[in-house]
This record gives C-alpha cells, sequence and structure tokens, in this order.
C-alpha cells in the first residue's frame, strides 16, 4: 500500500528537519557556529548568560542587556509550591533524569494555554538548577540550598549542589560547559521539542518532551557510561588488552561516534584541553584510551572518520567540577535547555505542524473474526 | 539533500504495522489489516489496545488476562499522588496527565520499553483524568475499581457512580476509534523520543506533550467551542458566514491525509444521532454550511470534516466535560503510542534529522561586552 513516493529514510538521515539560524554544524570543517559565531571564539570568553541571549535574540547582548537577563535568571530560581510538593514525594533513589522531566512539567504548568515567549524560557532555565540540586540535597539527606540570586548561573548551581561556593576555575570550567552544550543544530531532542511545539502545544511540554529524548543514551545518556568503561580499564597500561578484549566481546567504545562530524569535534578539543589541566588524572587514562579506541576504530573501519564524540572528555570535565556522575547527564539538560527553547521559539514563529508519512508494512485489509470465536 | 519539506510533509519516517491510514479511499487500518469500521461493532477498548500490541486479536482467556492486568495497574503510586495533590486545582487538565504520567512512571534506572509497562501505563490514565477532574470540581477523589472495563472505569473515576452502560459504550467506541492514527505528531514524538533508547515514560510524556496543542489534540475542544459559539441550527449559517468573512478557521474542519471523509468521522456521525440529539441538529447544519462555504471557496480541495468535530458531539453525549477532551483522546491513544515504540524496538535507529541553516555566514567575531 502506497503512502507517498517518498522512500523510507531510516533516522530520517540526511532529512532537512527544520530551517534553523541558531546553530549550525559544520561536519565537514568540524565547525559549531551558534548565531554566526564559531563556538572556539564563544567557549572561554562568554558566559552561559550571554550565549543563551544569544540563541534566543540573535545576538549577544550589550551590558543593560545582559545585567536585565542575569537579574531575571537570577529572580526565577526558587521552584513553585507543587514543584517542591512533588520534589519531596519522588522517591530519593529516582534516576534525576526521571526528576527533572517531573518536575519541569510541574514547574510549569499553567492554566491556560500559553505561547512559547522568551520570559518563559528564561523561567524554566532558571529552574534547572534548582530543581537538580534539591534533589542532590534530598537524596544526600541534607537540607536543600536556597538559590542566590546574586551569583551567576554557573556559580549559582554549584552553590545549591555543595552548599558552598565554588572557586572562579571551577565556576569557569562549568560556565564553558554550558557554553559548549548549549545548543548542536537538530539532535534528537531539539527535534523532538520542535515537534511538540509544532503543534502549538506550551514552551514547558516541549521542554519536557526534550528531557524524555535526551534521557536516552543515544543522545545525552551515555557521559556517566565513560566513566564507568574508564573505570573498568583502570589504568593506561590495561588500555590496550581491555579494549581488543572488548571488541572481540562485542562491546562498543563509549564516547565515540557521532553522525555529524567528519573530523574531531570542536567541544570535544576544547573539553579536552580542560581536562588535561583540571583532571590529569582522568586525562591520563583517557587519552590513552583514546588513541587505543581510535586505532582500533580505525582497524575496523578504516573509510569512517576519526571519532571522539563530546561525551567522552566531558565525563573528565563535569568529574573535576566535582559532580556525581548521576547528574552528568541532567547538567546536559541545564546547558541544552537555552537551545531547546530558542528552537520553540524559532519553531513557532515559522509554524507548520511536523506530521510525517509512515510505510505500511502489515497485512493487506481482511475481517475480524468476533471473541467468541477467536481461537 | 532534498528540499526541505516543511512539517515533513510527504517524508516517510517510519515503517509501521501498528496503523495504516489510506487517505485516498478515506480508510483507516489498525493492526493485523482490520478495517476501522469492522472493528468498532465486535471489539472494546481493551481488545484494540491488545491488537495494537500483539498484532492479533485476544481470545477470551487473554482478554481477561489482559483486564485483570489492567485492573490491577490502576492505582497511583503514594508519589504520583502526592504530585497531583500538590498542583492548584485549576491546573490545565492536559498538565495534570503530563506531569503525574511523568512522576508514575519515574523509576531508580533506565528500563527499556515493555509491555508489561504499556499495560501499565494504559491503565492508569482514567484514574488521573478522574482526579484532575474531581479536583477541579472540588469533590473528593473516588479509588478506581477492578470489577469495571475501561471505559467504565473511566466513567467511574469522573463521575464517582454507577457507569450509565450507553455513555460507557459511547466511550468505549471514541477509545476504539481513537487508538491510533498511523504518524501523527504526538506518535511520531513517541517514536523520536524511543530512538534515543530512552524509556517507555518518557515517550509517552513527550507525545502526551505534543497532543496537547491546539492543531493537535486540543482540536475537539475547539469544535466543540465553535458549536456553542453557533448555538443552534438556525444560527448556523450565519455564524459561519460571518466567521469566514473575518477570515477565521472553522475548527472540525481540514486534514492533511483524508481525501475522502474520515471513516471514524463517519461512524461518529451516526453515533451522534441518538448520543446527543440538540447537538447532532446543530453540528449537522453547521457541517452542511461549513463544507458549502468551504468547496465555494477552494473547489480544488477534498470534502474535510474531521474526527475532531463529530467527537466532541459523541463525547458531550457521553457526558464527558469538554475540559477534559484532549486527556480523554489521550487515554486513548496512549494504546497505539506504546505500540509504536514497542514497535520501534525491533530496529531502533537514532531519529536525527539535518537542519538548513539560515542565519548569517560562519566566522563573525564576537566583540567584546564593552564594546557591544
Amino acid at each position: 500500500m502506497s503512502t507517498g513516493n517518498n522512500a523510507y529514510v531510516p533516522g530520517l538521515e540526511g532529512i532537512i528537519g527544520a530551517q534553523t539560524a541558531i546553530a549550525m554544524v559544520d561536519g565537514a570543517n568540524g565547525r559549531l557556529v551558534y548565531q554566526g559565531y564559531v563556538i572556539a571564539d564563544l567557549a572561554e570568553e562568554m558566559s552561559f548568560e550571554e550565549v543563551a541571549f544569544l540563541l534566543w535574540e540573535g545576538d549577544l547582548p550589550n551590558h543593560t542587556e545582559l545585567d536585565g537577563l542575569t537579574s531575571e535568571l537570577g529572580a526565577n530560581r526558587d521552584l513553585t509550591k507543587a514543584a517542591t510538593t512533588a520534589l519531596d514525594a519522588l522517591p530519593k533513589d529516582t534516576d534525576p533524569m526521571d526528576v527533572l522531566r517531573s518536575i519541569v512539567s510541574v514547574q510549569g504548568v499553567e492554566h491556560r494555554l500559553a505561547k512559547p515567549t522568551r520570559p518563559l524560557a528564561v523561567h524554566a532555565t532558571a529552574s534547572f538548577p534548582t530543581i537538580l540540586a534539591t534533589f542532590h540535597r534530598r537524596q544526600q539527606g541534607l537540607e536543600p540550598i536556597k538559590p542566590r540570586p546574586d551569583l551567576g548561573h554557573a556559580a549559582n548551581y554549584l552553590h545549591m549542589m555543595n552548599g558552598k561556593e565554588s572557586s572562579p576555575e571551577i565556576v569557569r570550567a562549568l560556565n564553558t560547559y554550558l557554553v559548549l552544550l548549549a545548543d548542536h543544530g537538530m539532535n534528537a531532542s531539539t527535534f523532538t521539542a520542535r515537534v511538540i511545539a509544532s503543534t502549538e502545544s506550551d514552551l514547558t511540554s516541549a521542554l519536557v518532551g526534550a528531557i524524555g529524548a535526551l534521557k536516552g543514551p543515544a543522545h545525552g545518556g551515555a557521559p556517566s557510561a565513560v566513566i564507568e568503561q574508564l573505570e573498568q580499564i583502570g589504568t593506561p597500561e590495561n588500555a590496550e588488552r581491555w579494549m581488543r578484549d572488548a571488541r572481540k566481546r562485542g562491546v562498543r567504545f563509549m564516547g565515540f561516534g557521532h553522525r555529524v562530524y567528519r573530523v574531531y569535534d570542536p567541544r570535544a578539543k576544547i573539553l579536552k584541553a580542560m581536562c588535561e589541566r583540571m583532571n590529569p588524572k582522568f586525562y591520563a587514562l583517557a587519552s590513552a584510551v583514546e588513541e587505543m579506541a581510535l586505532t582500533i576504530l580505525h582497524e575496523e573501519h578504516p573509510e569512517r572518520p576519526q571519532s571522539t564524540n563530546v561525551e567522552f572528555y566531558s565525563a573528565g570535565v563535569l568529574q573535576a567540577i566535582g559532580l556525581p556522575k548521576e547528574f552528568f547527564t541532567p547538567t546536559f539538560a541545564t546547558a541544552r535547555v537555552a537551545g531547546w527553547s530558542a528552537h520553540v521559539l524559532e519553531q513557532a514563529a515559522h509554524n507548520r505542524i511536523i506530521r510525517p508519512q509512515s510505510e505500511y508494512i502489515g497485512p493487506e485489509p481482511r475481517k475480524p473474526v468476533p471473541l467468541a470465536e477467536r481461537g | 539533500m532534498a528540499e526541505f519539506s516543511p512539517g515533513l510533509e510527504g517524508v516517510v519516517a517510519a515503517e509501521t504495522a501498528v496503523s495504516e491510514v489510506d487517505g485516498a479511499n478515506g480508510r483507516l487500518i489498525y493492526r493485523g489489516g482490520y478495517l476501522i469500521e469492522d472493528l468498532v461493532p465486535i471489539t472494546t477498548y481493551e481488545e484494540v489496545a491488545y491488537l495494537l500490541w500483539h498484532g492479533e486479536l485476544p481470545n477470551e482467556q487473554e482478554l481477561d488476562a489482559l483486564r485483570q492486568q489492567m485492573a490491577g495497574a490502576r492505582k497511583l503510586k503514594d508519589s504520583a499522588r502526592k504530585t497531583l495533590t500538590g498542583m492548584e486545582p485549576s491546573t490545565d487538565p492536559m498538565d495534570v496527565l503530563r506531569t503525574v504520567v511523568s512522576a508514575q512512571g519515574a523509576s531508580p534506572s533506565l528500563t527499556k520499553p515493555s509491555l508489561e509497562e504499556a499495560v501499565a501505563l494504559t491503565a492508569v490514565f482514567p484514574t488521573i483524568v478522574g482526579m484532575a477532574y474531581r479536583r477541579r470540581q472540588g469533590k473528593e477523589p473516588v479509588e478506581p475499581r477492578e470489577d469495571l472495563g475501561h471505559a467504565a472505569s473511566l466513567l467511574w473515576c469522573l463521575e464517582g457512580q454507577e457507569p450509565d452502560p450507553q455513555k460507557a459504550h459511547l466511550v468505549d467506541t471514541y477509545l476504539v476509534l481513537l487508538a491510533d492514527h498511523g504518524l501523527n505528531a504526538s506518535t511520531f514524538a513517541a517514536r523520536v523520543v524511543a530512538s534515543t533508547g530512552s524509556d517507555l515514560t518518557s515517550c509517552v510524556v513527550g507525545a502526551i506533550a505534543a497532543l496537547k496543542g491546539p492543531a493537535h489534540g486540543g482540536a475537539t475542544l475547539a469544535a466543540r467551542n465553535m458549536l456553542d459559539k453557533i448555538g443552534s441550527a438556525e444560527n448556523a449559517e450565519k455564524w459561519l458566514n460571518e466567521a469566514h468573512a473575518r477570515h477565521e478557521r472553522f475548527s472540525g474542519f481540514g486534514h492533511r491525509v483524508y481525501r475522502t471523509y474520515d471513516p471514524r468521522a463517519k461512524i461518529l456521525r451516526e453515533m451522534a444521532k441518538t448520543a446527543a440529539p440538540e447537538l447532532h441538529r446543530t453540528a449537522a447544519r453547521t457541517e452542511e454550511v461549513a463544507l458549502k462555504i468551504l468547496h465555494d471557496a477552494h473547489p480544488d480541495r477534498p470534502n474535510a470534516t474531521n474526527v475532531d468535530f463529530w467527537a466532541s458531539v459523541v463525547l458531550t453525549g457521553a457526558g464527558i466535560p469538554k475540559e477534559l477532551f484532549t486527556t480523554i483522546f489521550a487515554t486513548s491513544r496512549v494504546a497505539g503510542w506504546t505500540a509504536h515504540v514497542l514497535e520501534s524496538l525491533a530496529d531502533l535507529r537514532l531519529i536525527r534529522p539535518a537542519s538548513k541553516w539560515v542565519g548569517p555566514q560562519p566566522g563573525k567575531k564576537p566583540a567584546q561586552l564593552a564594546k557591544r
């Protein structure tokens, strides 16, 4: 039965899902571009707040605009009563991504459908660190720390997680991570957000859907797996033996492979340098594992490009920052919410419902048998 | 790379055996190859859910087992219940559903979507919708009963009294009709989430989020609101002509896929006669006039009454308050969403389309803050 003239394209690979001016992944040249700016020019220069403004508004803020956004974020960090109740009710062993999905949902409930707006994007972005840190403190049996409106986004997150201010170097590292991960074109979670927004649903709905997609190990759910694999390998000396053996058992190397980049991921390059500086122990092992992984992968598939992905060195940076590994993917979400909401605003401004076709592969029509006559 | 097709119109994004919308011939085919009009007279919602999940209709034993499994999964977890009662009673029921399904499905570690979870999630929707509604009404919630079928249980959770069999039948038929519909936006959202290897709750929550949009699940309420504004059969012509002159869209008309009368709308239209005779009169006249106006304006376009138009009349006849229409749609469609997710596991591949860059040329140098 024909549903259209076009052939099924698994994964929609190479199919254009949207037009965007927010971020471009130039896979051939290994460039990630936010609104015209190359990521390498932004990563260690700009605050997350400046980059979020860039993604939402199309250009970097001036002083007044940045002050405005900073205080708007600072003023919207508290959770609603309903969100606090729900957060307290979830069992302590809940996956933090499920906590984030549920609490972002309750924090953003509305009484009447509202169109996505920039203020709503700011409110949602402001709430992510509070949700995660409050849950983390509960898990530890500690009192939650109140958000500090006077701290920047990264500094406040760490303050709420740890109950104390972090060193400027650590804050800067988290800030750079948040900038690097804030958007990445049409990945699966962003596309989910745009599909949801395309039905004229609200911003919170789009974000909740995106969190659900980011949770998947094929998308955002793997950085903690990088740590786990490195722990199994143990030492640089053990890398070759472990990895060749792992390959024989069909084990995947965590932190490698990307559909888009044909050269080294520009974010991974920056994170790798940060790792070397901040987490020498991790770096010594990780760089040996990387070298071996790339060698083995090249032996197996010489035609494929080199492929360390952003998750590999993210793990070392987030570890150096002091975040528990269960919070790696939620911290990814804390960065990406800026991009998700920017995409939702863009989708809403030029909307058409995203409703592709399917190809029916079931049987030809036939008659059903009534219940009593079924064998 | 192919040209950008806005809305991915005409792009084939999945292979599926769960259902097929044969728009050219006005047919909706459910898994197994059954036409919707053949299923409606002989199946309940539970049978159709079983069909979508397993690929074949259940025998009596299998159906009994499913009913028991669903009845046993109707209760909310303590955390989900507290989440629900922590929300203001006036919260949008779709937001309650999105949040409480998320809390109900929260777990300590990632699990692969399973049939058992699909059954449990499907079973709990009426409980959540019922509690959300009763809180809106300032009434005490009622506990779900294990002795009722799915549709009757839904009415019980809403009304807290013995369900009227005729109304339960209307609800059941509605649930059968809406249980799946090819690759619509919410089902596609569920499949995109599933493609990352995420869990079933995340897929269903994403689908609820998409269904909430007025361009998708919200259309049934919009159709009823329009009928409310029109008010009577006598007023239909005047109201519609004026609305058309103001370039207002008629709610309940238009569909991207069907080129002939939507087979679900046809069944609901017939049911509406006895389900809600007064509203049926208004709706029938509204349809007649609206189709004429639309045909005069666009003689090239096909006949376009959609399922939302007649669903709004039948649900009204079943005593469903209109602010719950979208949640009842979700209560039906969750069977289809979960069936699609389970199907996609067989050949999971990350759904990650490309995008077309329409922004500034890369390589712009950022100015220092002080110089902006």
